[in-house]
């Protein structure tokens, strides 16, 4: 090792470090630039971007583009229904999830072992490979073209139960007989002792259902038949490549349907981190 | 406590919270795949008369040019995806797990695609992978024909979903590495071994767990791929990219309607994807 100390005390980088910082630096690049050039581009107008070769900055970050698609194409209605999904789903999602895990984690009762086995079971059954069936019950239902239809079917997520179940195994017994002693119907012990306790589930949860929700197109696309249901990711789908809807509104309601997320992602970030390192949820 | 001093409602109290969660599950997925099978035995006419079919949707699959285009590139995209998503995410996060200024700042830059909208990646990456007007031919200077010619299409499309899953996957690779005791290392690294044999002697075993998470995911997001790709290529150029559940869903949903033949699909589909974790699940318990 060399006894060589540089005037601040740091030892010099060593060939490792340098090529790590490069291979990591190039890398965020690919993944900003595009973003990035999104976002900055989101700004320009039609000619700007159709210009060769492109300038990086638009002539003025005017939100224009902004305005008119909200004023011209009912982007504010496809907005309106995204969130109204993504809010309702959640809230459906946590409440039902974290039921459906404290009956399977604190319940002895016939059937439990099967009715857990079948929800990690479902895991591997996902929407795309049963497509047709699930639309026909759902057209059966009434719930095509109803935003219904998009908060419903949904929000009984395997992953969920799963993740919320793990974690209250890991809750002492105790705390429930003591409440049972104290007169607490079962009920009311599950609000006002277990909800509570699970917070830190409950974020990941959380967070990932507004990110699966806000961002899921498959589904919406084949319920949403009407524009007036659409959702932005399935309004931007339907849209890009239509002549009638230049292309710098659709940056602009791309960039708009990115900013949730992200304001999501920076202030909830280490709870995404620590849930997902903890759990390998998908 | 025996089941006979069981007051009632602590009886009862189980069945009633797993209840709605348990009545979407039955309907919405349960229910669905039990059913899926049924509709593969049957012919419709623009999805309403249902005839009874038997196997014939399979067969009519069999004998599809396009089924089994549609199955080659899902083949060779979930190949593709996998092995490089796999690789990647090893490498990525033995960069990401050094002692580095920034290191939150460059997992949270990478972890940033995942968070975003498939459909607007594929809108992003088609504009900027445009041939006359796109980024990236202006930046290289040269006129490549990313999204017009086959083959370059389903490396855009391989590519733009490493874009876009990769952070999730190294993030997973990751924890598996934080979770291997330093103690090993230390050893290994009195004993004499260098980096690249501590990496391949200790590093590597101790990570199969997680690599075999990281495959068993992939492989399953691999075989799913639809959203982004409908943006990006829409399938084409004349149906290069065309995977499986695209190809069901335009059997579904687009005129000349097929549920039958659609649904057919999904059957095959599934007890691949099935098919292959089992596999991949089997192999991981056998001893190394």
């Amino acid at each position: 090792m060399s006894t060589w100390r540089s005037a601040t005390g740091r030892r010099p980088p060593a060939t490792g470090q340098v090529l790590a910082y490069t291979l990591l630096i190039a890398l965020s690049l690919v993944v900003l630039v595009p973003i990035v050039w999104a976002v900055l581009s989101s700004f320009k107008t039609q000619a700007e971007l159709a210009a060769r070769p492109p300038s990086p900055l638009p002539a003025s970050f005017a939100p224009t583009n902004y305005t008119e698609a909200l004023r011209t194409f009912d982007f504010g209605v496809y907005l309106r229904n995204s969130v109204v999904v993504t809010v309702a789903a959640t809230a459906l999602t946590l409440v039902i999830n974290t039921m459906a895990a404290y009956g399977l984690a604190k319940y002895n009762f016939r059937g439990r072992t099967v009715l857990f086995l079948v929800t990690l079971g479902t895991i591997m059954i996902p929407l795309q490979v049963i497509l047709i069936s699930v639309y026909e019950v759902a057209a059966d239902l009434g719930l095509v073209n109803s935003l219904w239809g998009l908060i419903i079917p949904p929000a009984a997520t395997p992953t969920g139960v799963f993740l919320l179940r793990q974690y209250m195994l890991g809750l002492p017994d105790e705390l429930i007989e003591a409440a049972r002693i104290d007169g607490a119907g079962e009920f009311r012990t599950f609000v006002r002792i277990i909800v509570p306790l699970c917070a830190p589930p409950l974020a990941v949860l959380a967070i990932f259902s507004v990110i699966w929700r806000w961002n899921d197109f498959l589904w919406p696309l084949i319920i949403s038949q009407d524009q007036d249901k659409y959702t932005l990711p399935v309004a931007l789908a339907q849209f890009d490549g239509q002549l009638v809807v230049p292309f710098n509104y659709i940056l602009a309601m791309s960039v708009v349907s990115m900013i949730p997320v992200i304001v999501i992602f920076l202030v909830l970030q280490r709870h995404i981190t620590r849930g997902i390192a903890a759990t390998g949820l998908r | 406590m025996t089941a006979a001093r069981t007051p009632w409602n602590i009886r009862v109290a189980p069945y009633l919270f797993v209840l709605p969660n348990m009545l979407i599950f039955g309907v919405f997925t349960i229910w669905p795949a039990i059913n899926n099978v049924t509709i593969s035995a049957y012919d419709s006419t623009n999805g309403r008369t249902f005839t009874y079919a038997g196997t014939s949707n399979y067969t009519e699959l069999v004998r599809s040019a396009d089924f089994w285009a549609a199955a080659r590139a899902t083949a060779i995209f979930a190949v593709c995806f996998v092995v490089l998503c796999t690789i990647g995410a090893i490498g990525l996060a033995l960069l990401l797990d050094r002692r580095l200024r920034g290191r939150g700042a460059f997992r949270a830059i990478f972890f940033l695609p995942v968070l975003l909208s498939p459909v607007v990646v594929g809108l992003i990456w088609g504009w900027i992978l445009d041939r006359r007007n796109g980024l990236a031919n202006t930046l290289l200077g040269a006129d490549v024909p990313w999204l017009v010619d086959g083959r370059l299409a389903m490396a855009a499309v391989v590519f733009v979903g490493l874009w876009t899953h990769l952070g999730f996957y190294a993030l997973i690779i990751l924890a598996g590495l934080q979770g291997i005791d330093p103690n090993h290392h230390a050893a290994a690294m009195i004993d004499g071994a260098s980096a690249w044999q501590r990496l391949r002697y200790i590093t590597l075993p101790l990570l199969r767990p997680t690599t075999m998470v990281v495959v068993i995911l992939s492989m399953i997001a691999g075989f799913q791929a639809f959203d982004f790709i409908w943006t990006l290529t829409g399938g084409g150029p004349i149906g290069a990219t065309t995977l499986m559940v695209q190809y069901i869903y335009q059997n579904a949903f687009q005129s000349p309607i097929r549920y039958g033949l659609a649904a057919a699909g999904s059957v095959i589909l599934f007890c691949t994807v099935f098919g292959l974790t089992l596999i991949n699940v089997l192999l991981d318990r056998r001893p190394a």
